[in-house]
Parts: structure tokens; C-alpha cells; sequence
């Protein structure tokens, strides 16, 4: 399918130069691609009215959500009751709605079904567009983009297949991940691709198949045939990997792994290891020819020679040299499942970023900020930016990179048009508070776990609170975020799964004892104190496994069964703690009579009495509530500590003793 | 008692008077302190009875150094406290070496060494020689060495040094002779000289009274502070340190008032009843349903407003059955979208009261109506006018609104408003203000102008040229940042206390006292003012007592002499000698910062112990750049153990292994 439409791309191009005179159109932003990335893009740019196209090739949005997954279940979770009514905290568990100011906006409009079907998201994305009134243009098929200079600064220009051109000051590049990932070996065109198998299951009834990979779309397609297909065995390099034991939501989904059950309960179905570069696919004629059968085999069992894989015989098969080869049977299909790559095809060598070193190469090279390595002003967004954090968090996924393009946002309105990134001014009194606030609500660090952090500008007796700031800018925070760094250092809230995964289900898997907190197995907040900011060579050095550098203290908050930090033993208190070392400072709360006491007693009283009593926003609190605190020996009982001999106390209260008895004798009468 | 030692001590006592002072409080001694710092060194005593053989050896000691040292005598008990002492109620005498003389900053404190021995001529002739000298040095062996130490009957302590490494030798031996300064000599011996032939392998000994040199191998300091504090010394080990730490040791103890007094309420259901709470379906339909919605915001996991929680059920409770007010609260918890889900507290009343008879008026400035907020302030600030057809009512109403939560107004527009100006040289529009029930109302005369010129009319008359502190209104009055004249009455209303204000209240029109911010603490209605006296003095003194407490600018503070009697003209005069430096401070008001109240849980430390590599920066020769590339790298490896062997070696296909 690439191949072809390659071909047309060239068409395309060739004819643009036959023209000559076209349109030329100019956007200080050009989206490429209106999948959920550039849609969320699109609202936000549209948000700030900043001059902005988003360019589709298709004639609706989502186009990659009408083909796959090829079995049409959506395997993002679509949580509509949460027993919860904050809306910010819902978005943790609706992984399929982009972000916006319409509270009604969500993808539970669409579909109410937990795994939905994949033809409600490109309808969703068509009410997204519709409703906020998004720049899209559709048909817009965009073969060849080359750098240019537009007055010293790196522009872009975009032809399309009618060769409209572009020009573009800035490209955000939401393109997707379409091109199907291939590997080179002998007999790989007998081979079908998970682009184009038969999705009815009848189709492969009584067949034995195998199918290369083990991913998501691997035992998707496993799963859909199980009833029907004789044999399913699925081969790649690495063993499955669980989503549930590595907390990567790209790794295997219990929602489609029902093979795992039939390979472990010895019902047919296998998972095999090896090299994909190493084998090769053969063809055997069975039946006199009636039955195309097809071996798995090493390629250096084959004629080195004439690379004529025509006449097979038992020789070049591992079953003729080892008798119980896992995979000596003949197979009737074989289903190449081994996802996908970014097309880099349409970027002239000036504005084509470089491969990622991780990912197999399958995604461009982009620095911290998602924009391309040697293409300034080219951002890459969505699933094509999840080199960043490959395997790591969810980058790559719209529950996830909905963030990422926000952040990306604000980088975009300091960098052009000089609008700092935005940020609460805090008093430091209340920063315990705000910081419980997002550890229990917020959703893209939640989401974004160890790739998205709150960053805490310490500035004495105030701080700005800078929401979801990619952690590996750190070293470039200023710049960025357009916010200056004073001495005081700062503060990066993260949330975390813990790195010793042990024995996901086993004994011992969760940690309740705050002071072990370090050595989880779940998500949870984890608190970064600096007193400068880390540099690039810092970043580079950080501990294996760590997102940030070692920093002078830190603050693991423990886990939490029911993702609630709110408890005043295990999560606040050493919370304030960890806050009161990091400002060096009292942080406690103290009722008005405390603060009256402190401030007459004190030239400067705690920082609670300081920011609130003297403000006039002091707590009374009730007698009740004092009493409490009297008997945990935390307030003085100022009526009960009357030295006796300085007072004329005895005799007073004689008195009054005296005036109760006559008042209840007149009450008498 | 006229025996010797009584004599002796009353005779040097009378001849000594003006060196040795005469201290009560740790606040007198903190002043002869700071006089003495950098200047000389100070003794200091307890003699719990004057006229006994203690008491004689201190008046001694003080006849021989009195030139050299400042002593200070004091029998009060506050003083024992302040020096640390665990059980002030034992009658021992004790004795106290401040080193001030050697503080590097005035503003460090003196460090203290107990005497450790009972007192009397010799011993404090001895400990005062053990302070003169820490350490000696010397060019002989330690046998041979005489320093005063030993015929004071003190160990010494050797230590040997090379002539290359002296710079540091003797440095380890002065922090050494600091360290062990009163119980242990320390001699530093220099082996360049042909003198000393102690054997090379040892490097300090050390000699007990009337024992032999003992020689040995010093491996740190501390090692040699441990050996004579806890074998050879074996003496009390200070037992008031380990009660101070044990006390909040327990981490999981709760050591902030709000949060511990909401925690012990975790199982008392809130009833909520008299409270709506709005979700964000209901905000906007109950705002507008009612003149005055007050709305509470708040997270139920934020100690402080589950705190106030408390206090606004109250008062909606107390509020029930008012139209047209509502109380409402949102938990902002859950619903985020309902504004700014604010974390300040918004105030609680509503501005202004309508008032619509005389009989309100009165229930407003001192009854029912009064005591509703009687918590909040007892001031209120009544705006009369003629009739609601005023054009100034219109302005009140908006200034009343400006200043919802800082003052409490009431509005009266009604023909009968007349009465209240009635026989004052006011007419209406007026303002009227109450300072607390049964005190003689102000008023003033309203003219018409601008609700913001209003508010800030009001907020000037409200605050009281002598007002009452109370802990509702002291942050009005800490904001003018005068230094404080802070007359103490009692719980009684005695004729003393009445005498006292009025003779305060004297001066003050003549402007006199301008400078200053006369008011005073009931502490009957104020009991917390007990505990303001204590810090300020060390003891509560009879009442009424009269200070002058400087917050802002110094921190002394003045107590106004006992025994003259509090009058108009005594307190001029004393203020004149206060501000001329006449008078002695009384106490001071620390200046400490308010750190952490306890060390946090160091989660790095923890790391670094239970596993070394954690937490470690990585070494810069790998250069890796990210965690992705890191990954990738692990499972190359095993990938590559799968591969088929090069050979055609039949065994080769073994190779793949099932999972």
C-alpha cells in the first residue's frame, strides 16, 4: 500500500512542476495532519487567535481511526463513572477525549462503552472541529516539504498534490504513524500485513497461522481469529511485555491477551522468540499443489547462492536438523503485526529531522521541547513525538500527548509572541495546600507520569506554580517558560511509578508505610528540591532510571491504593516537612489566639501567622477545636496556668462564689 | 542565721554590691549578657539561700576575680530554667562560666559551662583556672610537664606533635581543650625537642590525679571526648537533651494544632444541614435566589478549613431563619469549575444590616444582633440616616460592601435615626461607633462623598485611639507599626485597672503619646495575655502592670517600675527615660526564625544507605543520553544470545527457545 501510494506522491510532485504557477498561501502556523494531535494543536492556537492552518490529506479528520485497529475495538479506556464529579480529575480516566473549555466536549458524548468502537473517534474529532470552529483544510495532501528562509529565521514550505504551496514561519508536524514498520528477509512477499488481512474470521477457519510480532496489533488479530483459526503462533525478537506489570499502556493490553490463556493452558496457540532478521518464509506445495503451505526457516539453511527459495526441500528446514523445532509445522498464513513508522519520505533533506535513536529509528529525532533536532521551528507533535518517552509513559497516545501539545503551546506563545509561560502566584502559606490539590486532581502529570512535572518557582515569601512543564527542559526552564530563576532554587512535582518492579501481583506489592515510600510499585507524587537548576550535563548524568538529576532533597509521597493523598499522617504531614526544609521555615497552622500570642511575642511570627492572622484571614477555630489541641499539649491552657501568690485569686473566686449561692437563693424565692 | 559564713557573705555582699549583679529573670541576665560580650567573661550563680557556706565561697571568688569577671548572683528559679537545669526545685547551688568574652558576633549567644562540682572556695577557684587555661604546650615529656591542672587535681590529656604537622595538631588539640574545658587539662607536646622521649608508636596519654602517665594511640577526637566523658569522668550524662529530642521523634505524631485538632474530630460527622452545598449545577441559581449568599470554599483534605468548617456551621446555624441570607459552601475538591475554587476564606457577614427600628439599632450595637458576631469584633459602625431616600445611603452601601469582612456596619435609615444624634453637636447623615457594649458611643458627622473616601472614613474611625487588644483586632492595630504601650489589667475590674486606663487615657489627647500605641489586654477576656507577660518579663508580675514593647524597631522591651505609682505624669516621665536610654530592658523579644520544627525524613539519605548506586549521578564517561536508549540496550543483548549459531550446525535451530 506504501508503495503505491508513494507512487502517487511522485505523480504529484512531478505534475506541481509542470505547472509552475500555482497558489502559494502563507500561516505563521501550519499543522500537518488533523488526527487528535493537530486537532488539540488546532484548538489551542485557535484559543490564542493565532494565524493557523491544519492541513489534511483526507476528507475528514481521524482518517487513521477509519482503518485501524483493523478489528475496530478501541483499547483506550472510556471511563465515564468515576464516582467523581471533578472534571479535571475524570480526564485521568478518560483516555479518549482532547482537551478543551467545553466541560460537554468529551468523548462520552459519542460512545458510553469502555473500549469504543473505532468509528466513534473520527466522529468525536468531527464534533471537535465542528464545535470550536477549528481551521481545518481537508484534501490537502501535502508530498514534499523543504526548509526556506523567511527574513533570517528557518520557515517551511508545503506543496500539496495540486502544488499549493505553503509558507509556513512555524510547522507542527501531527502526521501520525501510518507507514507499516517492515523487516527485510527472504520471502517476506509471502507475507500479508496487518494493513490488509481479512478481519472475518471465517477467513481463517481451521488455518494455522503465524503471525510476526507481539504486540497490541499482533494479539488483536490473534484474538479476533481464536475461534476459528486451527493453529496461532506469534514470533518477534522480545518476550511479551504486559501492560499491566510494565505500567506502558503500548505494551500488551489484558483487553486483548485471551492467547495468553490458550498458550498456557496448552490449547494450540504458542509465543515463540527469535530474530526476525534471521528467518525467512518459504513456500512448500502440499497436495500437489492444491495447498499453499508456507515454513518458517533461517535463512542460513538456505542456498547461500541463488537466493532461489523456490525448490525447498527438508534440508532447509530447522525441523529436518532438529526433529522437535518449535515451529517445524507448515503454517497457511503468515501476518506480519509489527506496527508502524514515521513517513520521513516527504521532507526534502534541509527539513527532515533525524531518526530516533530509540524506537528501532521508527520516529524522528526531536529535543525536549518536541522540536525536530536540526529543524528549529519544527515541532513534532502526537504519536510521532513519542520518541521522548518510548516505552516510558504515554507520549504516544492521545490520553497522553494531549498534555504534550499543550506544553508545546505554551512553548510556542513565549518563544513568538513573548507571552510567559502561565503560572500562579502563590503565597508559600498556601503551597502545601495547592500542591495536595494537584497530586489529587490533576490530570496530565498523572497521565504523563515522569515526562509532564508542576514546576515550583521558589521567591521567598511567594512562589509561581508552573503547571506540567516537560521534565527534560529542565536545564532550559528560563528560556522556555520565559519565567526568571532567583536564588531561592525550586521545586518539581512528579508523579512516578516505582522502578523496582518486583512481582506485580505478588505478596509485598504495595508499600502503605510513608517512610518507605521511595521503594513503591505504583503511581505516585515524588517532590524534586534544587537550589540552582540542573544543567544539561546534570540531566545527562541523572541516576539510571530517574527522570531528573539527584537533587538536594526529595520527597517520595507513598503510594496510595485509592490514589488519594489527602491523609493528615501519611501524606500532609511529611509533605510539609519535606516543604518546611526546602523553604527552611515553619509551615505550620496556628488558630488566631496562637498567632496572637507569636506576634506580640515575636518580631516575626511564623510565616501562617504572617500570610493569614496578620492579614486579617486568621482561624479562630472554636473552643471545641482548642481543646483538642490543649490535650495534645500543642496549645498552652493559658487560664489553667495561674502561678498562685501573684494572683488574688483565692479570695476572687471566693467572691464569686459567694454571688453564685446568693443568685440561686434569690432564684429560690 | 549569724554564723561565719552568713557574715562573711553579707559583708562582701555590701562591699561587692556594684560588681556582682543581682539578676530574677532570663531576661535581666540575657541584658548583663549582651553588656558583657566581647568584653569580659561571666559568672554566674545560684544560691538558692543567701548566708550559707555557698553563698560565702561565691562572695569569695567574687572578692579575688570580681575585676576579672562579671558575676551575676540570683536566686530565682526562672534563671535555673533558662540555664537548662531539669529540676529547678532542687536546692543545690550551682555555678555557671559564660565564655562572652571570645564570641565572634554579638549576636551569638555566650557559650555556657556548668560547674560540675559542689561549690565552695576551692573548687570554683579551680574551675575558674580550668577556664583560663584549656591548653598548654610543651616541649617535655608528660611526666615531666607541671601545669597547673594537676595541683588542681584535674586529668590531662597528652597530645604529641610533629613538627610537620603542628598547624593541625594544634588545632585538633584546641577544639580537644574546648570540648573537654573544666573536667580534662589538655597539653600539647612537641616532640621536635630532645626532651621528649615518649615512643613514637603513641600519640597522647593522659594522667588521672595521683595516677601514672598513660600512654596511647589517639585515632580521632571524638574518640578521646568519649574516653574521659564516659570512662574516666563517668559522670552525669546531660539527661535534659535526649527528653528534648524524644518528644517529637514519632513522626507520625501530628505537631501542627489546626491538623491535629481536625484530626481528632475524624470521626464527627459535620451536620451540614444549615450549610447548602452548591455543586456547579446549583452556584449560579442560588446566587442569585438570594440578597446575600456567602459561600464557603473549601478542600476537605485542608486541616485549616475543616477548622473553619466548624466555626461557619455556627454561624449559619446562628444565621438560620435570616432572609434573605444564605450560607452555602462548595467543595472545591470536586467542583473545580466553579470559578477559582479560591483557598482564601471570604468573609462571613453580610454588609450592611438593615436595620429597620430603633429596637434593632439597639439589639445591633449590644444585643442579640450584637452577640451573633460578638466573636468577630466587638465594634460596630452604625450608618444613620434620615430616611432610604438619602442620596448618601446608596454610597454607605457600596463602601459597607467594599469592606464586608473587616467591619461590621449596620445602616439605619429611618425618620426615627434622629433620636440617636439627638443632643450631640451632630447632624444627619452620621456615624455612629460602638467600641463594645456599655461603652459611651462616637459619632461622627457623614459627609456625602465617594464609597471608597467612605471606606477609608470608616476603617479610620473605627480603630480606637486606646483600644482593647483583643485576638479579633490586633492585626489593625500591628499594621500602624508603632512601638506598643501595653498596660496588663486583670481579670477583675478593679478600681486599680480603672485608675490605670484612665490615667493612660490622660495624656492621649494632648497628642503626647503619638508616637506610641497605648491599648491594653484584659486577661480575663484575654487569657493569652498571661503567657505575653511571661515571655516578655520570665514571671507575671501583680496587675495592673504597664510595658512598652518596641516589635518593629527594637527588641526590648520596658517594664514600667513596680513600685511608682501608675500615674499620668510617672508615665510620661518613664517613657522620656526609656527613649533616652535611661532604663533598663526588662526582656527582649527574640528575633528567631521560624525554621522547620522538626528535621525532615531525608528520603536521599535513606537511598544512599540501603542502596549505594541508587540514587548516584551517573559517571560521565557513559554517555547515554536518555533512559529510552538505556532500555534499548538491555534487550539487544538477550536478542542476540538467540541468534542462530553462524555454522549450518543442526543444533543451531535449538536456539529459539519458547517463552
Amino acid at each position: 500500500m506504501s508503495v503505491i501510494l508513494l507512487c502517487v506522491l511522485s505523480l504529484v510532485l512531478a505534475g506541481s512542476g509542470l505547472h509552475g504557477r500555482n497558489a502559494s498561501v502563507s500561516h505563521e502556523y501550519c499543522v500537518l495532519g488533523a488526527g487528535p494531535a493537530g486537532l488539540q494543536m488546532g484548538y489551542f492556537l485557535s484559543r490564542s487567535q493565532r494565524d493557523y492552518i491544519i492541513l489534511e490529506r483526507n476528507a475528514g479528520p481521524g482518517s487513521f481511526f477509519q482503518i485501524y485497529p483493523r478489528h475496530r475495538k478501541l483499547i483506550s479506556i472510556n471511563k465515564i463513572y468515576t464516582g467523581r464529579r471533578n472534571k479535571e480529575f475524570n480526564l485521568r480516566h478518560d483516555w479518549n477525549s482532547l482537551l478543551s473549555d467545553r466541560p460537554n466536549l468529551l468523548f462520552q458524548r459519542i460512545s458510553r462503552e469502555l473500549y469504543p468502537n473505532a468509528d466513534d473517534f473520527p466522529r468525536y474529532l468531527s464534533t471537535f472541529v465542528k464545535e470550536l470552529g477549528l481551521k481545518v483544510k481537508y484534501g490537502a495532501d501535502i508530498g514534499r516539504i523543504k526548509a526556506s528562509d523567511f527574513n533570517g529565521n528557518q520557515g517551511y514550505i508545503l506543496t500539496d498534490q495540486n502544488g499549493v504551496s505553503y509558507q509556513c514561519s512555524v510547522l507542527l508536524v501531527s502526521t501520525g504513524l501510518w507507514v507499516p514498520q517492515q523487516v527485510d528477509f527472504l520471502g517476506s512477499d509471502l507475507v500479508e500485513g496487518y494493513e490488509s488481512i481479512p478481519t472475518d474470521p471465517e477467513e481463517f477457519k481451521d488455518q494455522a497461522v503465524l503471525i510476526l510480532g507481539k504486540g497490541n496489533s499482533a494479539f488483536e488479530t490473534a484474538q479476533s481469529i481464536l475461534g476459528r483459526a486451527s493453529r496461532i503462533h506469534l514470533y518477534s525478537p522480545s518476550p511479551v511485555r504486559l501492560a499491566w506489570q510494565t505500567h506502558y499502556v503500548g505494551d500488551l493490553r489484558a483487553v486483548n491477551n485471551e492467547l495468553l490463556d490458550t498458550y498456557q493452558l496448552k490449547s494450540l496457540d504458542g509465543l515463540v522468540e527469535g530474530r526476525l532478521e534471521d528467518i525467512a518464509i518459504v513456500r512448500r506445495e502440499k497436495d500437489g499443489g492444491k495447498r499453499r503451505t508456507l515454513y518458517l526457516t533461517l535463512t542460513e539453511l538456505l542456498d547461500q547462492n541463488g537466493n532461489n527459495i523456490s525448490k525447498v526441500t527438508g534440508q532447509n528446514l530447522p525441523g529436518f536438523h532438529t526433529d522437535n523445532f518449535s515451529l517445524r509445522q507448515p503454517y497457511d498464513r503468515v501476518i506480519r503485526c509489527l506496527g508502524f513508522r514515521f513517513n520521513f519520505s516527504i521532507f526534502d533533506g534541509s527539513a527532515r529531522p533525524p531518526q530516533s535513536s530509540g524506537a528501532r529509528g521508527r520516529l524522528p529525532g526531536i529535543t525536549a521541547w518536541y522540536e525536530g533536532r536540526g529543524t528549529p521551528n519544527m515541532f513534532v507533535l502526537g504519536t510521532a513525538a513519542h520518541s521522548r518517552d518510548y516505552r516510558m509513559s504515554a507520549g504516544g497516545f492521545v490520553h497522553g500527548f494531549r498534555y504534550t501539545v499543550r506544553a508545546v503551546h505554551k512553548i510556542l506563545e513565549q518563544r513568538y509572541h513573548n507571552i510567559a509561560w502561565p503560572a500562579t502566584k502563590l503565597p508559600i502559606s498556601q503551597l502545601q495546600s495547592w500542591i495536595l490539590r494537584r497530586v489529587n486532581e490533576a490530570s496530565g502529570p498523572y497521565q504523563m507520569f515522569g515526562v509532564l512535572g508542576d514546576i515550583i518557582l521558589l521567591r521567598g515569601s511567594y512562589c509561581e506554580y508552573l503547571e506540567e512543564f516537560p521534565l527534560q527542559a529542565l536545564p532550559q526552564l528560563s528560556a522556555l517558560s520565559g519565567r526568571p530563576l532567583t536564588d531561592h532554587g525550586l521545586l518539581v512535582l512528579v508523579m512516578q511509578y516505582g522502578l523496582n518492579r518486583t512481582d506485580t501481583l505478588g505478596p509485598g506489592r504495595a508499600e502503605s508505610e510513608w517512610t518507605k515510600a521511595w521503594r513503591p510499585n505504583f503511581l505516585h507524587p515524588v517532590l524534586y528540591y534544587y537550589n540552582t537548576l540542573p544543567t544539561e550535563k546534570d540531566m545527562r548524568q541523572r541516576p539510571v532510571g530517574w527522570p531528573l538529576p539527584r537533587p538536594e532533597a526529595v520527597h517520595h509521597m507513598v503510594e496510595d491504593f485509592l490514589t488519594e493523598w489527602d491523609q493528615p499522617i501519611s501524606h500532609s504531614q511529611p509533605l510539609r516537612r519535606f516543604l518546611e526544609h526546602c523553604l527552611q521555615t515553619d509551615l505550620r497552622a496556628f488558630y488566631a489566639e496562637s498567632c496572637f500570642l507569636l506576634s506580640l511575642t515575636s518580631r516575626t511570627p511564623p510565616l501562617f501567622c504572617r500570610q493569614g492572622y496578620l492579614r486579617k484571614q486568621g482561624i479562630v477555630g472554636n473552643s471545641h477545636l482548642w481543646q483538642h489541641a490543649r490535650e495534645a499539649g500543642l496549645m498552652a491552657d493559658h487560664h489553667g496556668d495561674i502561678t498562685p501568690g501573684h494572683d488574688t485569686s483565692v479570695s476572687e473566686y471566693l467572691k464569686h462564689a459567694d454571688a453564685a449561692v446568693v443568685s440561686a437563693m434569690n432564684f429560690d424565692l | 542565721v549569724f554564723d561565719v559564713n552568713a557574715i562573711v557573705s553579707h559583708v562582701l555582699f555590701s562591699v561587692l554590691f556594684n560588681e556582682v549583679r543581682y539578676v530574677h529573670t532570663p531576661a535581666e541576665l540575657l541584658r548583663v549578657e549582651s553588656a558583657a560580650k566581647q568584653n569580659s567573661d561571666i559568672v554566674v550563680s545560684h544560691i538558692p539561700v543567701l548566708g550559707l557556706p555557698e553563698h560565702r565561697a561565691l562572695m569569695e571568688a567574687a572578692f579575688v576575680y570580681g575585676t576579672k569577671y562579671q558575676f551575676v548572683q540570683t536566686t530565682g528559679t526562672l534563671v535555673l530554667k533558662h540555664m537548662g537545669v531539669v529540676d529547678p526545685s532542687s536546692s543545690q547551688a550551682r555555678l555557671w562560666f559564660l565564655h562572652c568574652k571570645g564570641v565572634s558576633r554579638r549576636s551569638d549567644p555566650c557559650p555556657s559551662i556548668p560547674m560540675r562540682k559542689p561549690l565552695n572556695t576551692i573548687n570554683i577557684h579551680t574551675f575558674l583556672q580550668l577556664m583560663e587555661a584549656p591548653l598548654t604546650e610543651a616541649v617535655l615529656d608528660p611526666s615531666d610537664v607541671d601545669v597547673v591542672h594537676m595541683h588542681l587535681g584535674v586529668p590531662v590529656l597528652y597530645l604529641f606533635s610533629q613538627p610537620q604537622t603542628q598547624q593541625l595538631d594544634r588545632a585538633t588539640a584546641q577544639t580537644l581543650a574546648l570540648q573537654l574545658r573544666g573536667e580534662v587539662g589538655v597539653v600539647l607536646i612537641h616532640r621536635d625537642s630532645p626532651n621528649v622521649k615518649t615512643s613514637l608508636k603513641y600519640n597522647a596519654a593522659y594522667r588521672l590525679p595521683q595516677e601514672d602517665v598513660k600512654y596511647f594511640t589517639l585515632n580521632s577526637a571524638e574518640g578521646v571526648v568519649k574516653l574521659f566523658k564516659e570512662e574516666l569522668l563517668q559522670e552525669h550524662k546531660s539527661e535534659e537533651e535526649e527528653e528534648d529530642e524524644e518528644h517529637w521523634s514519632d513522626l507520625d505524631i501530628l505537631d501542627d494544632e489546626v491538623s491535629e485538632s481536625v484530626y481528632r474530630d475524624r470521626d464527627l460527622m459535620l451536620d451540614l444541614e444549615s450549610v447548602i452545598e452548591l455543586t456547579s449545577d446549583t452556584f449560579q441559581i442560588t446566587v442569585t435566589q438570594n440578597d446575600v449568599t456567602v459561600v464557603l470554599f473549601y478542600f476537605k483534605w485542608d486541616a485549616v478549613c475543616m477548622a473553619f468548617i466548624q466555626s461557619y456551621i455556627e454561624v449559619a446555624d446562628a444565621l438560620e431563619g435570616m432572609n434573605g441570607v444564605k450560607l452555602a459552601s462548595v467543595n472545591c475538591g470536586e467542583w473545580t469549575d466553579i470559578l477559582l475554587c479560591p483557598l482564601t476564606y471570604t468573609s462571613l457577614v453580610s454588609n450592611p444590616y438593615l436595620l429597620s427600628s430603633s429596637a434593632e439599632v439597639m439589639s445591633f450595637l449590644e444585643g442579640d444582633l450584637y452577640s451573633k458576631h460578638m466573636y468577630l469584633t466587638p465594634v460596630r459602625v452604625l450608618g444613620l440616616f434620615s430616611s432610604t431616600h438619602d442620596m448618601g445611603v446608596t454610597s454607605f452601601e457600596e463602601a459597607a460592601r467594599l469592606l464586608r469582612g473587616e467591619t461590621i456596619l449596620g445602616l439605619f435609615a429611618h425618620k426615627e435615626a434622629e433620636q440617636w444624634v439627638e443632643g450631640l453637636s451632630v447632624n444627619l447623615p452620621a456615624l455612629l461607633v460602638s467600641r463594645s457594649p456599655g461603652v459611651p458611643y462616637e459619632v461622627y458627622s457623614l459627609p456625602s462623598s465617594s464609597p471608597t473616601d467612605l471606606v477609608s472614613l470608616i476603617k479610620q474611625v473605627e480603630l480606637d485611639r486606646f483600644p482593647e487588644l483583643t485576638v479579633e483586632n490586633l492585626p489593625w492595630y500591628l499594621e500602624l507599626e508603632k512601638p506598643l504601650l501595653l498596660l496588663f489589667i486583670g481579670k477583675e475590674d478593679s478600681t486599680e485597672s480603672t485608675k490605670a486606663l484612665a490615667e493612660i487615657k490622660q495624656p492621649l489627647s494632648s497628642g503626647q503619646l503619638d508616637s506610641f500605641l497605648p491599648c491594653w489586654i484584659h486577661l480575663g477576656r484575654t487569657p493569652v495575655g498571661r503567657s505575653i507577660l511571661e515571655k516578655y518579663l520570665g514571671f507575671v508580675p501583680p496587675l495592673p502592670v504597664l510595658v512598652m514593647s518596641q516589635l518593629k524597631t527594637g527588641e526590648e522591651v520596658f517594664l514600667f517600675p513596680p513600685e511608682r505609682p501608675l500615674m499620668a505624669k510617672n508615665i510620661l516621665q518613664w517613657i522620656h527615660d526609656v527613649e533616652n536610654g535611661q532604663e533598663q530592658p526588662a526582656g527582649l523579644i527574640p528575633d528567631g526564625k521560624w525554621g522547620p520544627p522538626v528535621p525532615f525524613f531525608d528520603f536521599l539519605a535513606i537511598m544512599d544507605q540501603e542502596a549505594p548506586t541508587y540514587a548516584a549521578q551517573r559517571a560521565p564517561k557513559i554517555k547515554t543520553g536518555g533512559r529510552e536508549d538505556h532500555r534499548e540496550q538491555k534487550h539487544v543483548t538477550p536478542n542476540q544470545r538467540q541468534t542462530p549459531h553462524p555454522s549450518p550446525n543442526p543444533q543451531a535451530p535449538r536456539q529459539h527457545s519458547e517463552l
